[in-house]
């Protein structure tokens, strides 16, 4: 029932986010860059629910997003399951409960995620490369997300551990013993 | 007997200062005495004034006083009045907007009167800082197809890449997916345009461009009907900057589209 639950949050989260990256940010923008709100869910899924979950929400989000927005179905559900994969990689070297952890996990996931994107459209498309341009677009959308992190850092925390209360099971940690 | 004496005899004398006085003054011309009516005047008419200001001070505050249930009742109706301004205000601002949209498509209609066109609104953009696609609420109930042309009252927007029931993704020429075969409108020189990241949204890049032709900056470009997508001489936008390369073959120019993508609403997508 409450993983239930959180799947419907999560859906809920998924949905206000879309409306947010395709409306408000459309005007709310950092020199016409917006921020990327999917990576933080995604990754806030993946640290916090584990690797399976974290794997397939970034699978069906991507899903929902080829579906709805791009050009070819796949391209981002791939990288925004791989987000999830490494999110859930990282919970088990880091603590989530530094805000300067979660601030370096968000970039580096932001970064990982758009060099993706752009590396597998730029194939798939014969993009003509434009580095300096995207590299300077991508610099400004993860101090985007960085600052959206800051902000948003005590409902992360909040529903983080929510999510990891329904969706992990109780552990005894025997490397501490 | 003295005491009586004396008393006249003051009565006498107070009666000719008296008469003497009235003498002079009936004699004495008003011109004269300016002076005495400007001292008169600076001592008195400040207390006059505040007197004067009381008094319509307080019969002001009567008028009010008994007027208040008017003036209430009269404050009720311009409130309502005022309500019912506003309201008309609102119904007038959602006309005027709706009569912008409507001007926007008939231009639009006589513009590309050639074209067997339909109308359609941008309802959804992309969420990637990198790609350039827009979702329009016309869809193959419409008559809508992927590869139909996708075009605004500035000029070119795109292309359709697919349709659903009633919506249709457009691929904009923006997209750095984009390719569109364009020409000069003067020396109608080819080349390909492709579409950019770059941060201004409104940028494209001419590639393969001849190395004897000539790029003047400012100058229009427009399609060239080759590729089988877009038809000849729809305007893409205006020549902004020519970069000279050592090599000749990789000379490009950055070309200004007409359409602002961020400000895109009203589109026709070419049916035929």
């Amino acid at each position: 029932m409450k993983k239930t639950l959180s799947i419907i949050l999560i859906f809920v989260t998924f949905l206000i986010i879309y409306f947010l990256q395709s409306n408000l940010f459309n005007w709310f923008n950092i020199a016409g860059v917006m921020p990327n709100l999917f990576v933080i869910l995604i990754m806030v899924v993946g640290l916090f629910a584990g690797k399976y979950v974290g794997v397939s929400t970034g699978i069906i989000v991507g899903l929902l997003l080829d579906i709805f927005v791009s050009k070819k179905i796949g391209v981002t559900a791939i990288t925004l399951g791989i987000v999830g994969f490494i999110a859930a990689l990282l919970d088990k070297n880091f603590s989530k409960d530094s805000r300067i952890t979660i601030i370096l996990m968000v970039t580096i996931l932001t970064v990982l995620y758009e060099i993706l994107n752009y590396a597998i459209n730029a194939i798939i498309f014969s993009y003509s490369l434009e580095l300096v341009d995207f590299f300077i677009k991508l610099a400004i959308e993860t101090v985007f997300n960085i600052l959206i992190t800051i902000i948003l850092y005590p409902l992360i925390q909040k529903g983080g551990y929510a999510l990891e209360e329904n969706f992990k099971e109780t552990k005894i940690l025997t490397r501490y013993f | 007997m003295y005491k009586k004496k004396k008393s006249g005899v003051v009565g006498i004398v107070v009666t000719v200062i008296v008469l003497i006085l009235l003498v002079i003054l009936s004699n004495i011309k008003i011109e004269n005495l300016t002076f005495v009516e400007n001292v008169f005047s600076t001592i008195v008419m400040p207390f006059q004034n505040g007197f004067t200001m009381l008094k319509n001070k307080i019969s002001g505050n009567n008028t009010f006083f008994t007027d208040l249930d008017n003036l209430k009742s009269e404050n009720e109706e311009l409130k309502q009045k005022n309500s019912e301004l506003e309201q008309s205000l609102r119904e007038l601002e959602i006309i005027k907007a709706e009569n912008t949209t409507l001007k926007e498509q008939m231009n639009l209609k006589e513009k590309y009167g050639e074209y067997n066109t339909v109308s359609g609104y941008v309802i959804n953009r992309d969420i990637s800082n990198y790609t350039g696609m827009v979702v329009i609420n016309v869809g193959s109930d419409d008559g809508v197809q992927p590869n139909m042309t996708v075009i605004a009252d500035k000029g070119l927007v795109g292309n359709v890449v697919s349709v659903t029931s009633n919506t249709a993704k457009v691929q904009t020429i923006v997209d750095p997916a984009s390719s569109v075969s364009c020409i000069i409108s003067t020396s109608k020189d080819a080349f390909i345009t492709k579409g950019s990241i770059n941060n201004s949204g409104r940028e494209i890049r001419a590639t393969y461009i001849p190395t004897d032709a000539v790029l003047v900056q400012d100058t229009s470009v427009e399609t060239s009907g080759l590729g089988g997508i877009y038809p000849k001489g729809i305007h893409v936008g205006t020549i902004k900057e020519v970069v000279n390369t050592k090599n000749p073959t990789d000379k490009y120019a950055t070309i200004e589209t007409a359409v602002d993508f961020s400000k895109l609403d009203t589109v026709l997508v070419i049916l035929n």
